[in-house]
């Protein structure tokens, strides 16, 4: 494989199209990385360090683009006149990071295992508890969604609010501080 | 110092205004208050109250430009010379005839002037403060991005804390003329008056209604402000 990449490289002789292979590489084997951490803490439930930071770094990029959506969506919905495109973008997105949230918790992957989290173990004391939370999450998350093609903004933004407050309690119960730090 | 203990009542000294007096206390109460429901997720009271130390502390730095004489940014920040001189007549070394002012002294003068100034960062960045969940957010959050959002919640955090360090410092400058200097600051705080060892001259005081227009202009700038689009 690699004898083949590098004639490749060299038959092709730019530099430019050799870093975007490079590149492409690289991206290639941290998506199997990171797939392969994924497969190896369901397998095993025992994530090596190298997985737990893996894990812990994507879930924290999970949340991170969740809050991002979400305060681009409650700025539109907010206005005199949204963009009801981007409304819509957002609040898909949002429903599909809502319902892909439990899958960001494998077991290994909270505190005491070598890598800053705010996630509390409590997550993993009371799975129930935390599943029944996401839950929640995720069904305000499609209550949203699915009232975007209303164009309703008083709507919408009540349906924001649950939305936060579903992100907020759960946080109060399972984050190490509340939504703030 | 010691004749204001021997000789008590002898002659009360107007200190401070009502204004002064009660910018302090609604200082002390608010940071509280904000402290408080910051600690027990109460957003909503801490944004409202946040909004209120925020006019307070305009009115206070509008009220040491144009307040009563001990209010004066002018009248009591003093170089670094004069604070310099201050201290080590404080610490008994050294001589000056400069006689100790009635209100702020010159090592107050910069505790103030830090005050403030934390103060001033502290309810800026609360205005563009972000939570994780891009939910709760100060009111002018919609004019920065996401992380510049987080960011200034961090900053936010970090500010109080240093805000909780001057504060301890400034309860131990009160202790410490209570105590060692046997000149109790709080009283006068409270009622507005001293009875000062100096025969300093009185200091002079401004009407109560500039007062008043002062805190209806600053009260309209903040709702404006809050309220902006």
């Amino acid at each position: 494989m690699t004898h083949r990449a590098d004639r490749d490289d060299r038959t092709t002789g730019s530099t430019a199209t050799r870093g975007a292979g490079r590149r492409l590489r690289s991206a290639l084997i941290g998506a199997a990385l990171l797939l392969g951490a994924a497969a190896g803490a369901r397998a095993a439930g025992n994530p090596g360090p190298a997985q737990i930071a893996q894990l812990i770094h994507a879930r924290h990029e999970h949340f991170h683009a969740l809050g991002k959506t979400f305060k681009s969506l409650r700025e539109q919905i907010g206005r005199a006149q949204p963009d009801w495109n981007l409304v819509a973008t957002d609040a898909s997105q949002i429903e599909r990071l809502a319902t892909a949230l439990p899958t960001w918790f494998p077991p290994g992957s909270g505190p005491g295992h070598g890598v800053k989290t705010r996630a509390r173990a409590k997550i993993w004391a009371q799975p129930q508890a935390f599943a029944a939370a996401a839950k929640t999450l995720a069904s305000r998350a499609q209550d949203l969604a699915q009232a975007v093609p209303s164009h309703d903004p008083g709507s919408l933004r009540l349906r924001a609010r649950a939305l936060g407050e579903a992100c907020g309690s759960c946080h109060h119960r399972f984050r190490a501080h509340s939504s703030w730090w | 110092m010691d004749a204001a203990v021997e000789a008590p009542a002898t002659r009360r000294v107007r200190v401070w205004d009502g204004p002064t007096r009660l910018s302090h206390w609604a200082i002390v109460s608010l940071f509280g208050f904000c402290w408080w429901a910051a600690k027990s997720d109460h957003l909503r009271w801490h944004r409202i109250a946040g909004y209120a130390m925020l006019g307070v502390v305009w009115f206070r730095l509008a009220w040491g430009i144009w307040g009563s004489q001990t209010a004066l940014f002018s009248d009591f920040v003093r170089g670094p010379k004069a604070t310099l001189r201050y201290l080590r007549k404080l610490l008994g070394r050294g001589g000056d005839d400069a006689p100790t002012p009635l209100g702020h002294n010159p090592l107050g003068a910069v505790s103030v002037l830090a005050m403030l100034a934390l103060l001033v960062s502290q309810t800026t960045f609360g205005l563009f403060a972000v939570d994780v969940d891009g939910v709760a957010s100060g009111p002018l959050a919609r004019w920065v991005s996401y992380d510049t959002g987080r960011r200034f919640a961090h900053w936010h955090a970090t500010n109080f804390h240093l805000l909780l360090v001057l504060i301890g410092v400034h309860l131990c400058a009160v202790a410490f003329y209570g105590f060692a200097r046997r000149e109790n600051l709080v009283p006068a705080m409270i009622h507005g008056f001293k009875a000062p060892a100096s025969s300093a001259a009185a200091p002079y005081f401004v009407s109560r209604w500039r007062a008043v227009w002062l805190a209806a202009g600053i009260l309209l700038a903040v709702v404006l402000l809050v309220n902006a689009r």
